[in-house]
């Protein structure tokens, strides 16, 4: 039932000349096996609008009884409606399409996307170091514990979600500048020690995803991402007050590729009614 | 597939229910009036004036002559399905929350909430002549509930016996001529939202607030299968003519306002019956589905949701052509 509405075109002079509502009374026709329903009323605007249904007329054959209920009189707030639907009450609705939920073969075979994607990326770009952007583990850079990595660091380390209150003040996203850097955290400070190594985060597994609409949570933002692979940490930007999410989110990865293929995925995905950004996670100087 | 949405209720859905041919659609809601609708091209063919509470509850019997509601201002009425005029109505204490024809559409069974200082009570009554001087003393078999009330009820074989859900997921037989109970068990762990026969009536389905759905033998009230999702389950129905079982819920229409209208919440799921495993998603409604019922062809399904729209679903082909694979 394809509801067609147009205008009538009229000139003002006519508009003018007609106020007062007279309004062209509503027509029925019936045209080889259509029946078209043409009507006239004032929209929001005042304007005249012409509105034209058309709806295709089955015939059908059905058992006695369901043929002696079709032939039923209308009663109740139906008793005044004329033969047929009323568009006041039934409306066609967007086509909508049944998703058909893939079965194990089908995710297996994502797996296998992206294992030979990792395969044929070898040892280049899946691990990068932190300190020196060489292709071997952070832990095991040549370079650890020299001036290098002391200059360096701290520029990656930011966007870490470290624990506790200062990647919590990172994520608020309020300006870097003058802020209090605990010693901890300051150039030179004892994070590279063993104790810290722990808490690093490979933060080249790290995406940032930004543009979410204020009520994601966490739950929601872990079915979003989990589809890509394994996840080592999420992270939903909230309001400390009001407990909304502040629009960006951090997820760390298991595997680069995976995170790199959640990218180019959720990149411009409509979620929500809002489009996504999603990028590496970078330092909030670059951000900004 | 292009859904047909009608729009004759203001407030939520709570219940809509074929006849036994499929040409009508009942549908009552949270407002006064119970609506029926032709379910082919989705004419309203009429609605049932009276009521002046949310209804609850609603069947047609078997022939479509008659049909049956029950509602919060604490009435059951009985009405003539062609003019849409009561026949006859029945005073309760509380809301009426269940009733049910049975097969042979002589008898009805209905149960009342436990509310306004009375307990929850089943009744089963003798309508074939019910007119406006009937009360509930005139019940053939008054069974007073102890435990939790009664939230789902349903005629067992023969009108012999009839099966009761309730609030705290207990599953009961009666007895319909003594009012003995018969069987019992503990079904689900939270409120039974709804339950629901295959074709032959051997097993249903029952949908509960515990996030599943359960497939009992009607019989023995053997397990046979579960069906998990995320959310509370409010209604689940058996297809007639495949192994299909599709569920409609979402999250309690309360919490619905605090978080967001996501995709996936309030989708028709559909389940393999006996693999239990889900193999389809149709998106609809705007809030969390309350009932949901197939067409006794097989080929369509409606849906009414809190949003106080019905949807009828007509299968394309697509989905008798999918063959889930095993």
């Amino acid at each position: 039932m394809p509801d067609i509405t147009h205008e009538v075109k009229s000139s003002w002079a006519d508009e003018v000349e007609e106020e007062g509502g007279a309004l062209p009374p509503p027509s029925e026709v019936y045209e080889n096996g259509f029946k078209i329903l043409t009507e006239y009323k004032y929209n929001d605007d005042n304007k005249k609008v012409k509105v034209v249904r058309t709806y295709k007329i089955e015939r059908r054959i059905v058992s006695k009884t369901i043929a002696a209920r079709k032939a039923w009189s209308k009663f109740g707030d139906s008793a005044d409606d004329r033969p047929g639907p009323n568009p006041a009450t039934t409306v066609g609705a967007e086509d909508v399409f049944m998703q058909f939920i893939s079965n194990k073969e089908e995710e297996n075979k994502v797996e296998d996307d992206s294992l030979d994607k990792l395969k044929s990326m070898g040892d280049k770009g899946v691990v990068k170091c932190r300190n020196c952007n060489g292709d071997h583990w952070t832990s095991k850079c040549p370079y650890k514990d020299t001036v290098l990595a002391g200059g360096k660091v701290p520029d990656d380390k930011k966007p870490l979600l470290g624990p506790g209150v200062p990647s919590a003040i990172t994520e608020l996203g309020k300006p870097q500048g003058s802020k209090y850097v605990p010693p901890s955290m300051r150039d030179g400070g004892n994070k590279r020690g063993d104790s810290m190594q722990m808490q690093r985060r490979d933060d080249t597994t790290a995406i940032r995803i930004s543009n979410l609409s204020e009520s994601t949570s966490d739950a929601d933002l872990e079915e979003l991402v989990k589809p890509f692979g394994l996840i080592q940490k999420l992270y939903l930007a909230k309001d400390k007050q009001t407990n909304l999410c502040k629009g960006f989110a951090y997820v760390h990865f298991k595997f680069r590729a995976e995170a790199a293929k959640a990218i180019s995925t959720l990149n411009g995905y409509g979620y929500d009614h809002l489009i996504l950004n999603v990028d590496w996670s970078k330092p909030p100087a670059q951000n900004n | 597939m292009k859904p047909l949405m009608l729009h004759g209720h203001e407030r939520a859905i709570t219940k809509i229910k074929y006849n036994r041919e499929g040409d009508l659609l009942f549908s009552a809601s949270k407002d006064k009036q119970p609506n029926v609708w032709y379910s082919l091209n989705g004419e309203r063919l009429g609605t049932f004036d009276g009521h002046n509470g949310s209804v609850w509850c609603i069947d047609v019997n078997w022939d479509t002559t008659r049909f049956l509601s029950g509602s919060g201002d604490n009435t059951l009425r009985v009405w003539d399905c062609q003019t849409g005029k009561e026949i006859g109505q029945l005073k309760t204490n509380s809301s009426v929350r269940t009733c049910s024809f049975s097969y042979s559409s002589d008898l009805v069974v209905y149960s009342t909430d436990k509310a306004l200082g009375y307990q929850c009570e089943m009744f089963i009554m003798d309508v074939r002549d019910v007119d406006a001087g009937m009360s509930q003393e005139d019940a053939i078999c008054r069974i007073p509930i102890t435990g939790p009330r009664i939230s789902a009820i349903l005629w067992g074989a023969l009108d012999e016996t009839i099966i009761t859900g309730h609030e705290d997921g207990e599953i009961n037989i009666w007895d319909a001529r003594t009012g003995k109970k018969m069987n019992s068990i503990k079904g689900h762990k939270s409120q039974i939202n709804d339950m629901q026969f295959n074709k032959d009536g051997t097993m249903f389905v029952t949908a509960s607030k515990d996030n599943t759905a359960k497939l009992f033998d009607s019989e023995s009230l053997m397990l046979l299968k579960t069906y998990k999702t995320e959310r509370p389950v409010n209604s689940a129905t058996i297809s007639p003519i495949l192994d299909h079982v599709v569920l409609g819920g979402g999250q309690d229409a309360m919490d619905v306002t605090t978080t967001s209208a996501r995709q996936g919440k309030f989708d028709s799921r559909f389940f393999h019956l006996v693999f239990e495993e889900e193999f389809a998603r149709l998106k609809g409604h705007f809030g969390p589905i309350n009932s949901l019922v197939f067409h006794p062809n097989g080929r369509s399904y409606s849906t009414g949701g809190e949003d106080g729209y019905i949807r009828i679903n007509t299968f394309d082909q697509s989905y008798f052509d999918f063959h889930f694979e095993y």
